[in-house]
């Protein structure tokens, strides 16, 4: 399993792991490692250090490494028979109130939120006072009894998010019983939590019968860390500058207790990747080559051979490739692509917002004057919002919830430096009014605004300063398709009158021809085709593009049967030779497609194309064969299907 | 609230013959969080309709329409509050449980929006096929062989090579048609896919479809197809409904309708929906506002705040469907005799 080797691939799960496993090695075969009895009185009280006695002797003359050895013993038996029962409570008490819900779970949530009020460590206490004196039996128990409750709240949470996924809703669909579904589908896929849980109740216990055995609420006839501190404590071991009896089982309570955590953060961060911190390094940055770099110098944003990657353990994702694209000012450049193929890798990298381990490999991006890829920091804060500007996806989730909006709106030209209140109130309407809401919600909540509104909120934001360019990367795909219709004529309407240039990012090309003066198609972190909205729609060059047109059904004319696009995109960690396209291209030329690098190269006035097809060193035979073929095909596919003609 | 009963019939060409509709509903209606309590929201509002034998069904609206639910309380993963189901004829009691309810699970499957969400990771595929077989009882001897005759049907193939892999080796197409295949291994006889493509690149979802539409011809499916795109849902159905706000407020031939919606509700989406083939001129709509809170609906058309042909009566309560011909009705007022007459030849909703 990738899970286990990512556990043991970590030094922290290593390292605890180890000691855990020394300390049990070294418990178990207490006497080969020790001639002595921890019990045995035979020697005289407050021996010094000696090759005899390693650690000197007790105050009642036990061999103290001999108890040290012997004691771990009870303190990981503790540890572990208490983790177990605590983690064992969490699961069916988590798992219960989830899955049965309705009163059940008002019940048990009561019962856990008692327990977690309870302060832990005096109930210990009181608890442990009644069982005095009966072994560890009692301690094991109270510990237990006592230590459920967090480990049950956070799997009741875990469990009441998994039963509500679709796949354990797939289940009950398909006719599984409770049983099935808590043990099949929930409980596997707790796995890791279980295991962190495990370790977390694990420390409380060691924890906790240190503590009582130190204060003498345990059983104090019993040889465990807890003991031996109980006893060099009550027997001065200090005053007699015997500091190694207090010492060591305090070092191992610690150590225990250091890798029981250590096992319980990497478990953790396994099953929640999102705490993981990448540890890659980033590569400089490879210069550019001189002369490069310049792009048209009429345009507003100049993208030269730019390569940004995703640096992995593995080899690196190469998510953006050699692309080069130029911004008019004024202009809409639409950004076309599906999943995966880099369109938003592009826009993080264009506004420095790409995070490790995400990097920019190479090539240069210049917005006006500006050198966006070596700005400083400093630069860079002066510079975005006022020169340039970013709306994303699910950006209506960036305003703060318990700030109004005014302050929000406020906060860019603060920002920039305009301070003065009636400006800014002025500013804030004239926007609103802009995007098309009224002025009265600049006093109201994010909450008490719908979907749309947040969107057009963030938009406002994002013109507050009268930046150059603004990138939106699918600025209304989580919308509904009348309020994404009602946004995109606000931004339209909005660019034309302040003359901003934007680049709009969408998987869905359709809307794009329709907004966009130029649309750019990426495939495989490749820009594969470039033309105006109007020529793409109506000639476009790549077939990429036009394979992706015909994928969309139409709202028009007869129903015909129409096929999408086989295969799925190469990976973007392998070296790709040739076009990115090959295997799914129905006009694809063997030989020369799937061996010569790939180029971009004209197809009309301002239409460009990265494929073979348009390279004037192909041979014009192999071209028209690579469509006839395609053709044919087309016309098997293309039947007039029976389910349309069923219906008229 | 009590209201006249939408008809109950499927295509208009359907002859009237002995084979009872795969599935009707009628009133269905789920209020959810009252717990006891009045108030609550109507997800879904007195809905009736019917799917019959081999038919696909398009269900239309946009988020909170209450498609979804609808899908959900055929399911039984949710209990209606009111209203009646009926599979083949047979009401399906409010009070589901043992044989009555496994019956349910072996003739109503389900395909859901997210294929990264609605296969366990844990589980290898052929675990996910084996086991609506074994419990409905339908394993012969070798489950491996209908396992991979299942991925086969779906266009996964070779079929062995994908038995043992787990979810995070199959890209989205693939993992949708897994899902495919675990709502066919039953063989049932409706199909609740809920919005299916959505989740899916462009470049695969017409293959997506074009499955469905091919194992349906070869099983005799018949199909609810939930969807927010208006031209996906004419590529797929044969009559398509159009939701808003839990309401039903469109229903007819799939070509019909969104051809020529006859709903203010569907004409707006039919404009906002993005057509480049229009030519590239950008459609202004005419639309106020967005969807309102289901818990604050007007008493009347749920449509009337928004509606740019709204009327005073409107207001007045729930309009019942009108039959506006070729088994097509919407539940517009526009469409009433006696408001037609009154606002003489000028019928509001522009043919």
């Amino acid at each position: 399993m990738s899970g286990l080797r990512q556990f043991f691939g970590q030094p922290r799960s290593l390292v605890g792991a180890g000691f855990l496993l020394i300390l049990l090695v070294a418990s178990l075969c207490a006497p080969l490692i020790t001639p002595y009895d921890p019990n045995s009185l035979e020697f005289g009280p407050f021996m010094p250090l000696s090759a005899q006695h390693w650690l000197g002797t007790t105050a009642l003359g036990q061999d103290i490494f001999a108890q040290f050895i012997y004691g771990a013993r009870l303190t990981l038996l503790v540890g572990a028979v208490a983790g177990l029962i605590a983690t064992l409570l969490s699961v069916t008490f988590g798992l219960a109130a989830a899955y049965l819900g309705g009163r059940v779970d008002e019940a048990i949530n009561t019962l856990i939120n008692v327990f977690l009020v309870l302060p832990g460590l005096p109930l210990v206490i009181v608890a442990s006072a009644f069982l005095r004196g009966g072994g560890v039996w009692p301690v094991i128990l109270v510990i237990s009894f006592t230590g459920w409750a967090f480990g049950a709240r956070v799997l009741r949470a875990q469990a009441l998010a998994l039963r509500e996924r679709d796949f354990v809703q797939a289940a009950v669909v398909a006719g599984e019983g409770p049983g099935r579904i808590i043990f099949r589908e929930m409980l596997p896929n707790m796995a890791g939590l279980i295991a962190a849980n495990f370790f977390g109740a694990a420390l409380y216990a060691v924890l906790s019968e240190a503590a009582l055995s130190f204060i003498g609420v345990g059983d104090v006839s019993l040889v465990t860390w807890g003991t031996m501190l109980y006893w060099a404590q009550a027997k001065g071991a200090l005053l007699q500058g015997a500091w190694w009896w207090v010492a060591l089982p305090g070092l191992g309570i610690a150590l225990l207790g250091t890798s029981f955590a250590l096992l319980n953060f990497a478990i953790d961060e396994i099953s929640n990747p999102k705490l993981g911190r990448s540890n890659v390094k980033l590569p400089a940055r490879k210069k550019p080559a001189p002369g490069a770099g310049v792009g048209n110098p009429d345009a507003l944003l100049s993208i030269r051979d730019l390569n940004v990657g995703y640096l992995t353990p593995g080899p690196t994702v190469r998510a953006v490739r050699d692309v080069s694209l130029d911004v008019q000012p004024g202009e809409l450049l639409g950004l076309a692509g599906e999943s995966g193929c880099g369109k938003s890798t592009l826009a993080f990298a264009v506004t420095r917002l790409l995070d490790p381990p995400g990097a920019v490999l190479g090539g240069s991006v210049r917005l006006a004057e500006h050198d966006l890829l070596n700005l400083s920091p400093e630069e860079l804060r002066r510079v975005r919002w006022k020169e340039f500007s970013m709306v994303f996806q699910a950006s209506m989730n960036v305003l703060n919830p318990v700030l109004k909006i005014r302050e929000q709106v406020y906060d860019a030209m603060q920002a920039h430096g305009v301070t003065d209140k009636q400006k800014l109130d002025a500013r804030a309407r004239e926007l609103f009014d802009l995007v098309g809401i009224q002025a009265s919600y600049l006093d109201a909540y994010p909450h008490q605004l719908s979907g749309g509104m947040k969107q057009r909120v963030v938009i406002a934001i994002a013109l507050a300063l009268e930046p150059k360019l603004i990138v939106m990367d699918e600025p209304t795909t989580a919308l509904d398709v009348v309020v994404q219709r009602q946004i995109l004529q606000e931004i339209n309407d909005v660019r034309r009158r302040l003359g901003i240039s934007i680049i709009f990012i969408t998987h869905d090309l359709s809307l794009l021809v329709e907004m966009s003066d130029r649309v750019a198609i990426m495939y495989a972190g490749e820009v594969v085709e470039l033309a105006p909205a109007h020529q793409l729609y109506a000639h476009p060059a790549h077939p990429y593009t036009q394979q992706l047109m015909n994928s969309f059904p139409p709202m028009t004319g007869p129903r015909t049967r129409r096929s999408g696009i086989p295969g799925k995109p190469p990976s973007l960690s392998a070296e790709i030779v040739g076009c990115p396209f090959f295997e799914r291209c129905n006009k694809r030329m063997p030989g020369v497609c799937d061996v010569k690098p790939l180029q971009t190269f004209p197809v009309a006035e301002e239409q460009t194309a990265a494929c073979f097809l348009y390279d004037p060193t192909v041979s014009p035979a192999l071209k028209e064969n690579a469509i006839r073929d395609s053709q044919h095909v087309q016309m098997e596919v293309s039947r007039e299907s029976a389910h349309s003609a069923n219906l008229n | 609230m009590s209201q006249p009963t939408a008809p109950i019939s499927t295509n208009a060409s359907t002859p009237t013959n002995t084979i009872p509709n795969t599935l009707e509903i009628v009133n269905l209606r789920k209020v959810f969080g009252t717990r006891g309590k009045a108030g609550g929201v109507v997800a879904v509002n007195d809905v009736s309709f019917a799917i019959a034998r081999g038919e696909v069904l398009g269900l239309v609206g946009e988020s909170g329409s209450g498609k979804s639910t609808i899908a959900r309380l055929i399911a039984r993963l949710y209990t209606p509050t009111s209203g009646e189901i009926r599979l083949n004829g047979q009401p399906v009691p409010s009070r589901l449980g043992g044989r009555a309810l496994r019956h349910l699970r072996k003739n109503v499957q389900m395909i859901f929006q997210d294929p990264y969400a609605s296969l366990n990771p844990v589980h290898p595929v052929s675990y996910t096929l084996k086991r609506p077989l074994q419990i409905h009882g339908l394993a012969r001897g070798d489950t491996e062989e209908q396992v991979n005759s299942l991925l086969e049907r779906v266009g996964l193939s070779p079929a062995s090579t994908y038995a043992s892999k787990r979810p995070f080796e199959l890209s989205g197409g693939q993992r949708q048609r897994v899902g495919i295949a675990r709502a066919l291994a039953v063989r049932p006889e409706l199909i609740l896919a809920d919005e299916p493509t959505s989740a899916l690149d462009v470049s695969i979802r017409l293959d997506v479809m074009n499955l469905m539409l091919d194992l349906k011809d070869q099983e005799g499916l018949s199909m609810l197809f939930i969807t927010h795109d208006l031209a996906g849902a004419r590529y797929m159905s044969d009559r398509v409904a159009v939701l808003y706000a839990g309401t039903l407020v469109e229903i007819g031939p799939a070509v019909e309708v969104i051809d020529r919606p006859q709903h203010p509700y569907t004409q707006l989406l039919k404009s906002a929906a993005p057509k480049p083939d229009a030519g590239l001129v950008p459609e202004t709509i005419e639309a106020r506002g967005e969807v309102p809170d289901l818990k604050t609906l007007p008493p009347g058309c749920p449509f009337e705040p928004r509606c740019p042909h709204a009327l005073p009566e409107c207001k007045a309560g729930l309009p019942r469907m009108y039959d506006v011909g070729e088994g097509h009705t919407a539940r517009c007022i526009l469409h009433d005799p006696a408001v037609q007459a009154r606002r003489g030849q000028e019928v509001g909703v522009s043919r």
